[in-house]
């Protein structure tokens, strides 16, 4: 049971890292805003996975809700592409 | 308890790469919220799903916080699409 749990952890991880090649590819800057907020609620469950409730409530509470919320606020200020 | 385990987390890993494969090659913006909001509810889903795993009753609050304030995100992407925010 934990070595499926463990496979589970490499495909989320593996996920991770596609996204986050994925947001420093893209143009578009409000599509990297949303493949962070993704990150960051995955990273919530690895630190879940790491037996670590507290460091996940936290990152699923400012990681994925309020850091999106900026970054879109920000975003509205600029012209939303990138060179 | 380990085969509806092991299919249980086949099914929630296939929904997360469905959401993640739409996210990645989702011609539009509101493909990819729609995907981010859906990554959402399948990632409460598996919180909830680690609480049965470990037997902590601790870890549905963490669910709980989640499914709240994820769904500010949504909603301000939302909101900067609809040009209102």
């Amino acid at each position: 049971m934990v070595i499926i749990l463990e496979y589970f952890m490499i495909f989320l991880i593996v996920l991770m890292i596609a996204l986050a090649l994925f947001a420093i590819k893209t143009k578009d800057l409000l599509s990297a805003v949303i493949a962070s907020g993704f990150i960051s609620l995955v990273a919530s469950i690895v630190y879940l996975y790491l037996q670590a409730p507290d460091v996940a409530m936290t990152e699923a509470a400012i990681g994925a809700g309020i850091t999106t919320l900026i970054f879109v606020v920000a975003v509205r200020k600029t012209k939303g592409r990138e060179k | 308890m380990s085969s509806i385990l092991i299919i249980v987390l086949s099914l929630v890993s296939l929904a997360t790469l469905l959401a993640t494969i739409r996210i990645i090659q989702g011609p539009t913006i509101p493909d990819r919220a729609v995907g981010l909001d859906t990554a959402t509810t399948i990632t409460t889903a598996m919180i909830v799903l680690f609480s049965q795993i470990f037997h902590r009753a601790i870890y549905l609050d963490i669910a709980l916080v989640y499914a709240v304030l994820a769904f500010l995100g949504v909603i301000a992407i939302s909101r900067y699409l609809e040009g209102g925010m």
